[in-house]
């Protein structure tokens, strides 16, 4: 579980928050309720679980209620590895 | 309080089983919801029924407070069934109800989804048959924009959800959900998520939950009061466009008036919070946006999230194998599309009738093309993004002012594009800025710009849409300025305390303190009685939801089979020995065309004739024929002789509606054969602005002038059967003073010839408009072209508008109205009886 979080934590810090304190991203952060991902956001951050977890994710499941943290985002990838 | 609201203290919040507030939280919030619900009575916030709505609203939160969260789901349906009874009554509110439970039915029958997608479709169908009115219905037509709010999107979005989701059901979460408690007052209502709805329920500290309803609420109400301002005092019609700075104004004013839809969606929102559901901002800072893309998603964001959820993401993900930029581009542009199409669509719910106007698709193609290329830009360098709040710098700063205001402005163009009726009149409007113009009118931009910023940034939330619960932990900032505003905003509605601000600002509280209509939309009313207007179908006009109310075949005297077409410049006239049965009585002509009872050509001996022109409430629109004034007066100086010598009155009524000054003067050559001894012109307002525009439309369409004088106005100012009415309204402007003067010049010599004396009545409408600026105006020009001027402004003063009207749509005077007028002209004509009433001998 920790790597998965580890790694969704490592990209959405490099992709969406750059030079943002790692501190400040905790698995509890709200990220789609609190503006850091939207739309074009959550569809790249979509695209690259997809392609490190060859999972596949449905388009009802972008959401705030799969992927507003990054507790729920591990959930998400868990439940289909 | 230290860390919040009396009660919520952090760290131990989390102590409180869920739903559970602390008794002084709940005071404390009790108590602004009583400063709210002054306000909301004092300015009259949206309607009566709102009113109505609030109290119960309030009352039904302090009970629901205390019940124990298993019964809230129950209480909050219950409520929300009452308010819909309250508003609509129980009968219709019984009819509402039973459509709603037949649609609802249908989304859980036991059968395959699509072949419930399929029964609602049909039902859908056979809905918007008796929508159109194919077939009578046994419920009111009250009940069908309401029916269509409820579930015009949000049987959408449930399907959807119940397609996806593994949540049990529950009835009384599905009967929240379709027939939400403030929805009953407002046809146009946020896209409320189902999936969002439910998880959102007391998610959090309900003291926390309570208070953010508040502050929404307290945002609403700024919102809507700021809305007031910009509507009645910076509006301005097209015609009015003359200058740069007046453009400037037109455009930003019409963006603003958005604002009273976020204000609406903030009040309902705040309301539903009341009730525990924790929604997220349906608004945010939208002025503020520093790129399309910002734009969209900070303006109704529920509505962007909506064709996110249904359009957008089963679409990328779809297509997603024809590459990212691909995938994005046609997404976003089916979203566009999808956006324009149910707008039209919930139009027809709302009003019966499709929306479809070139400005419209153009706006939101426009809209789409910007957001796209934003898009992109957006993919490939990324946007700047922070959890705690950044560091100030001058040249960030800087930089997002110039970003904001690159877009502000941008919107604000392509909003006055949305608004305009056509590709003509809008770009008729930049010809002010490159038209040589007259000294404009007092621009207002500053002025906007400041409300602009007063109304979006107030209670803000530090960046991001849900954090008002975040921020509560620090300063609670949103809930200090929800209590400044309500105290504020309570104590400015106080009469004793207004009236201190001195005459201006007294006048100015008091005009927001009462929802009219704006002296531009009057003026729309006005020509709505006798065309059809584009410029109504607007979501966010108060005309329109005035319009809304309005009957189908309401009076309408063209089609009541009244009028003719004359073929010159007066261009239509009454019927003559025609008579017709109205819902206000009967409308009979006589044999000269006119209404009002049978005539002699010639005078009897000693009788003494007036010639009154005017137009429709003269002629006495919406009233029997024995109750139009000029009938009242005519009865009352033969019972009450003003002057002696005469052995009888008679007063020949010859108005027409809808006739403008230029074509009184062409009345004037029929008024000579029928002996009249004084002409009453009545001036009901807009005598100058009516001048113009009848000159305007008659070169437009090309109706011959037969005055010399009037051909060379429109030479002088460039006005030809091409030129297109916002251009020729806006060049023919500068004139109106010498066309009224001239008309005035040329009624009193023709009454000179025919040694009748002129007479101007000045009429009041009953509610404030364009007249009141033009008044004094007129009344000048008129005594200085040498008519006698009866000026009546004062007749209606103390009593309510309302009382006086025939309806909200229809602002001409009714019975009683008449018989205002009436005593105010009777009175009048005795006072100034010496220079009205020339002996008999005099004429000789």
């Amino acid at each position: 579980m920790n790597h998965i979080s580890d790694a969704i934590k490592e990209y959405i810090l490099s992709e969406f928050l750059p030079g943002e304190d790692p501190a400040n991203l905790t698995a509890t952060t709200p990220l789609i309720t609190g503006a850091i991902l939207d739309s074009l956001a959550t569809i790249k951050l979509v695209a690259f679980l997809e392609e490190r977890f060859k999972i596949t994710i449905q388009a009802h499941e972008a959401d705030a209620d799969h992927m507003d943290t990054i507790a729920e985002i591990t959930k998400l990838v868990t439940s289909k590895m | 309080m230290p860390n919040g609201i009396p009660g919520v203290r952090r760290g131990r919040a989390s102590a409180l089983p869920p739903g559970r507030v602390r008794v002084a939280t709940f005071v404390f919030i009790l108590a602004q919801l009583a400063l709210l619900g002054v306000i909301i009575r004092q300015f009259q916030i949206e309607s009566a029924a709102f009113v109505r709505l609030a109290v119960l609203t309030f009352a039904g939160f302090a009970v629901h407070a205390w019940l124990p969260l298993r019964w809230r789901l129950h209480f909050f349906v219950a409520l929300s069934l009452a308010g819909i009874a309250l508003v609509l009554g129980v009968q219709e509110g019984a009819w509402l109800v039973l459509l709603g439970l037949v649609l609802i039915v249908l989304c859980h029958l036991p059968i395959p989804f699509w072949g419930r997608v399929a029964a609602i479709a049909v039902v859908g169908l056979a809905l918007a048959g008796l929508r159109v009115e194919l077939v009578s219905v046994p419920w009111s037509r009250a009940i069908w924009p309401i029916l269509g709010s409820m579930f015009m999107f949000r049987l959408i979005v449930y399907l959807y959800d119940l397609r996806h989701d593994t949540a049990p059901f529950s009835l009384s979460r599905s009967l929240a959900y379709f027939f939400l408690l403030p929805n009953i007052c407002f046809p146009l209502f946020p896209v409320v998520d189902f999936k969002t709805f439910r998880r959102t329920y007391f998610d959090a500290d309900a003291g926390r939950i309570y208070q953010t309803g508040v502050d929404w609420m307290a945002r609403g109400v700024v919102h809507l009061i700021c809305y007031r301002f910009v509507y009645y005092y910076a509006t301005l019609s097209p015609a009015e466009v003359q200058s740069p700075a007046t453009f400037g104004q037109f455009v930003v004013a019409n963006f603003l008036l958005y604002l009273r839809v976020s204000g609406q969606f903030h009040l309902i929102v705040g309301m539903l919070y009341l009730f525990g559901f924790r929604l997220p901002e349906t608004h945010h800072r939208y002025y503020f946006a520093a790129s399309f893309t910002d734009f969209w998603r900070r303006i109704n964001i529920y509505w962007k999230d909506f064709m996110l959820k249904i359009f957008f993401n089963p679409l990328y993900f779809r297509l997603k194998r024809l590459g990212p930029e691909r995938a994005l581009v046609i997404s976003t542009l089916v979203v566009f599309f999808a956006t324009w199409a149910l707008h039209a669509y919930q139009w027809f719910w709302l009003r019966g009738s499709v929306l479809l106007i070139w400005t419209d698709a153009a706006f939101w193609a426009i809209l789409a093309g910007l957001v796209v290329v934003n898009a992109l830009y957006e993919t490939r360098h990324g946007r700047a993004r922070r959890i705690a709040a950044g560091t100030w710098t001058l040249r960030g700063a800087a930089g997002s002012t110039l970003k904001v205001a690159a877009t502000f402005a941008s919107i604000c163009l392509l909003w006055s594009l949305w608004t305009s009726d056509s590709f003509t009149s809008w770009f008729a409007l930049w010809g002010a800025l490159f038209d040589p113009a007259p000294p404009g009118k007092n621009a207002l931009l500053p002025v906007l710009t400041a409300v602009a910023v007063l109304a979006v940034s107030g209670g803000g939330t530090g960046g991001r849409p849900p954090a008002a619960v975040r921020g509560w932990r620090r300063v609670p900032w949103p809930t200090l300025t929800s209590v400044l505003s309500l105290v504020i905003l309570s104590l400015l509605g106080i009469q004793a305390v207004y009236v201190k601000l001195g005459p201006a600002g007294a006048s100015m509280i008091n005009s927001l303190r009462s929802g009219q209509l704006s002296r531009t939309d009057m003026a729309l009313l006005e020509r709505g009685y006798y065309e059809d207007l584009i410029r109504v179908d607007r979501f966010n006009s108060q005309l329109w939801e005035v319009y809304m109310n309005k009957p189908q075949n309401w009076l309408d005297v063209q089609g009541l089979g009244l009028e003719r077409f004359t073929g010159d410049f007066r261009q239509k006239e009454l019927i003559p020995s025609t008579g017709v049965q109205t819902r206000f009585g009967p409308i009979h002509t006589n044999r000269w065309g006119m209404r009002d009872r049978d005539y002699e050509r010639t005078p009897a001996p000693g009788a003494y004739r007036i010639a009154l022109l005017g137009a429709s409430t003269v002629m006495g629109w919406g009233v029997g024929d024995d109750e139009v004034f000029e009938a009242l007066v005519e009865r009352r100086l033969n019972e009450s002789p003003p002057a002696p010598g005469f052995s009888r009155y008679e007063i020949l009524n010859l108005a027409v509606p809808g006739y403008e000054p230029l074509q009184q003067l062409a009345v004037l050559d029929k008024v000579w054969e029928f002996g009249a001894r004084a002409i009453f012109h009545v001036a009901a307002g807009r005598e100058l602005l009516g001048a113009v525009q009848n000159l305007a439309t008659s070169i437009i369409k090309g109706v011959p002038i037969p005055y010399p004088f009037l051909r060379d106005v429109a030479r002088r100012a460039g006005v030809d059967e091409k030129t297109d009415e916002t251009t020729a309204l806006r060049r023919l402007e500068p004139y109106r003073g010498e066309i009224i003067s001239w008309v005035y010049g040329e009624m009193v010599r023709s009454c000179r010839e025919h040694r009748a004396v002129p007479v101007l009545v000045f009429l009041p409408h009953i509610y404030p408009g364009i007249w009141q600026q033009e008044a004094a105006e007129v009344i000048e020009r008129a005594r200085a072209a040498g008519f006698v001027v009866l000026d009546l402004q004062g007749i209606y003063r103390g009593i309510p508008g309302a009382d006086l009207r025939l309806a909200e749509w229809d602002a001409h005077p009714n019975v009683r109205g008449h018989q205002i007028i009436a005593a105010g002209l009777y009175e009048a004509i005795v006072q100034n009886a010496g220079q009205l009433i020339a002996a008999p001998e005099a004429r000789k």
